[in-house]
């Protein structure tokens, strides 16, 4: 099974939500990152057929997905964004209209539906309101529906927003089991969700694919430009605002740094083995630098 | 399919929203068609009878009314009628005109008062109005269906209602029809459905309402990306949607109409469904019985329904949110309502009487027809034809609004 983005277009405008992405995806887990609004979720709904781009095409085996129609759609699992439920219906119920809806016989809906939602936790409260809900219990359910129709191309958009770390762990863990002999592609600006579990990291940046690369392999490109270095209080505040501080630690009364940099950022600091956070910000740094302005925050 | 069509219902009956809509729309419903219960009057010497005391006085008063209107029937009436002037004791002057007071008008004017008055209309010319007194003037040789149909004659020649040669012909062809004598009684039941079919705006108004969301919902929702990323997403689902709109529009509607005729017939009973309408006004072209005409207007109004139903899911999958799709349809339901007919030709009239809110209204007394080269039709027809492709078009745009839908922030 081979999914084929051909040169993805996606332009609201004069401004383009995706720019020219070309990606050929064979069963693995993909990790899609990048940061708010680089383009994810749009790449993400012309995938599932539900956003046209403004050119390009999306093939399945050589196949225009349009084309297949029906065909592609019941191969397809999708958990879109910050997505809405029925609130009137209860999880169950929920569960047997969608699986109605991807096309699962009766006898098949109930079973699967038994199955994921004992997966997922929400056994208990099956027959609850899905308004009672909390948060994390909705993206639990988000998950299971998308799973219904043990899908062969998994699209999963910030499927770990709202669930605590627990739950994140658990979650993941869950891809992980569902993902194999699948196409799943989990999309996210939290680079843990997708460090243990993921085969191939996508980044994307302003509509661009920046880089496909094996989770094995994926930090080779900024192999020595990672750096850790000791400072005092008052130095450290001045290198934030210098440079991509991926990490600061308190030790006694100094400061420890670690720094993205192509360079030595300070004398005396040493290079350390690079992680995915430490590529993630390398390539998102600038976009997400506010949001660690605060040098007493512990960003990891 | 049917699970689809089974979870889509549910959807529209779930939402407390639908339950307090629909209850709201059976409230009016029967206040609207109770109302003419609860006000029905009826006179005596002793005063006002009032509500269901007085429909049962009526009722008994018509008992010796159930006749066959032969001309000989209608001679001896009139010539009753006109004897009773002889007895000065028995007439009032009001400065403008004679009238029968006292016991002449209690006993027999009184219980017979709207056949009286059918009578005499039959004698007044288009456009006249001359109460009772017309009965006065007929002096030789009753003639009534005679002049009926030289009424008729002169209506369809008039330059008011301007039609062609071959809407005449139709017109003759439809007239012809009706049977005559007429056959006359009790139908006050009846009467009041035929002329308060408008009311059931409402009823139409609120399923459009309920059905709004049904695809628009899902937009506000957001749930449109799981199910148009589903197997039968863009497919099934619109049908089951569609379907599932019909089969609560119709059941909804049905309630209304058992409610609304309900309502009316079971206080005035069922009395009169075999008789002519034309026991109202004689120049009614349709040959119809009270029961065909109820039958057939009901028909043309369930039709408009479906149009309409149509026309909200087109509506609600084009539009973001079903306020949006109510802000397009209350007008189109409603604006008819304050526009007035000025003829039965011209585009204005013509496109006027096909609007929904006319449509509901069956306008038999009035010679509407609408004339397609050498074929022309009558309203009635026209409506139910056009009504029923208003429906077969808008669907498929309806169907393909959601299938096209693009989800996007």
């Amino acid at each position: 099974m081979e999914l084929q983005l051909q040169n993805l277009c996606k332009r609201y405008g004069t401004k383009y939500a995706v720019d020219n992405v070309s990606i050929n995806l064979v069963p693995g887990l993909y990790g899609l990152l990048g940061a708010n609004g680089a383009g994810k979720t749009t790449l993400m709904r012309m995938i599932c057929g539900i956003l046209k781009p403004t050119s390009g095409d999306i093939k399945l085996n050589g196949k225009p997905i349009e084309e297949l129609g029906e065909q592609y759609y019941s191969q397809l699992g999708y958990m879109p964004q910050d997505f809405g439920f029925y609130p009137d219906f209860t999880a169950r119920e929920f569960m047997l209209y969608i699986a109605a809806v991807k096309g699962l016989n009766k006898k098949e809906a109930k079973t699967r539906t038994e199955n994921l939602l004992h997966m997922v936790n929400l056994s208990d409260v099956a027959d609850k309101k899905i308004k009672s809900y909390s948060g994390g219990m909705k993206q639990r359910l988000g998950i299971a529906q998308a799973v219904l129709n043990n899908p062969s191309i998994l699209i999963l958009d910030e499927p770990t927003a709202g669930l605590d770390p627990k739950e994140r762990v658990r979650f993941r863990n869950l891809i992980s089991d569902l993902a194999k002999e699948k196409i799943v592609i989990l999309s996210t600006h939290i680079v843990s969700d997708v460090s243990y579990i993921a085969d191939t990291i996508l980044m994307i940046k302003q509509g661009r694919l920046l880089l496909q690369e094996s989770m094995d392999t994926v930090t080779n490109s900024i192999k020595g430009k990672v750096w850790e270095v000791l400072v005092s209080e008052q130095e450290a505040n001045k290198y934030i605002s210098s440079f991509s501080v991926v990490n600061l630690r308190h030790e006694d009364n100094m400061v420890r740094l670690r720094i993205v940099n192509e360079t030595e950022p300070i004398i005396g600091a040493h290079t350390v083995e690079p992680s995915l956070e430490d590529l993630f910000l390398y390539y998102f740094g600038e976009e997400i630098q506010p949001e660690r302005s605060n040098p007493n925050e512990d960003i990891n | 399919m049917k699970t689809l069509i089974k979870y889509e219902f549910l959807k529209i009956l779930r939402k407390k929203s639908s339950i307090i809509i629909m209850s709201v729309s059976l409230l009016v419903t029967a206040f609207l068609f109770g109302l003419p219960v609860i006000q029905y009057q009826a006179y005596n010497k002793d005063g006002v009878i009032k509500g269901l005391d007085g429909i049962s006085y009526e009722k008994r008063q018509y008992a010796q009314l159930s006749v066959v209107l032969t001309e000989e029937y209608i001679a001896d009436t009139i010539r009753e009628y006109q004897k009773l002037f002889e007895n000065p004791e028995n007439v009032g002057y009001d400065g403008n005109e004679r009238f029968l007071i006292g016991d002449a008008y209690w006993n027999f004017v009184a219980p017979r008062e709207k056949l009286l008055k059918v009578i005499a209309t039959n004698y007044n010319k288009p456009g006249e109005y001359s109460g009772l007194n017309k009965l006065l003037e007929i002096t030789t040789g009753v003639n009534f269906y005679k002049t009926r149909n030289e009424k008729i004659e002169t209506l369809l020649n008039s330059s008011f209602l301007k039609l062609s040669e071959k809407q005449k012909e139709y017109w003759h062809s439809i007239s012809s029809q009706v049977k005559t004598p007429f056959k006359y009684g009790y139908y006050e039941g009846w009467e009041i459905i035929i002329t308060s079919f408008e009311l059931l705006m409402f009823a139409i108004l609120a399923i459009c309402i309920v059905i709004a969301p049904v695809f628009a919902g899902e937009y506000q929702a957001r749930t449109d990306a799981v199910i148009l990323s589903g197997k039968y997403g863009k497919t099934k689902l619109i049908t089951a949607k569609i379907a599932s709109s019909f089969a609560f529009g119709i059941l909804a509607f049905t309630l209304h109409i058992f409610l609304a005729f309900g309502l009316p017939l079971a206080a005035f009973g069922l009395d009169g469904w075999n008789l002519p309408i034309q026991i109202i006004n004689t120049t009614i072209p349709y040959p119809f019985t009270f029961l065909q005409a109820v039958i057939i207007n009901t028909g043309i109004i369930y039709l408009v329904l479906l149009a309409m139903i149509s026309l909200t899911l087109l509506l609600s999958a084009k539009l973001k949110s079903s306020h949006l799709v109510l802000a397009v349809l209350v007008p189109v339901l409603f604006v008819p309502m304050f526009l007035s007919s000025n003829g039965i030709t011209g585009a204005y009239n013509l496109i006027l009487f096909l609007l929904p809110y006319r449509c509901t209204i069956p306008e038999l007394n009035k010679y509407i027809s609408y004339q397609f080269g050498s074929l022309v039709l009558d309203v009635l027809s026209v409506r139910a034809i056009l009504y029923t492709v208003l429906t077969a078009i808008i669907l498929p745009f309806a169907r393909l609004g959601f299938k096209k839908h693009q989800v996007s922030a």
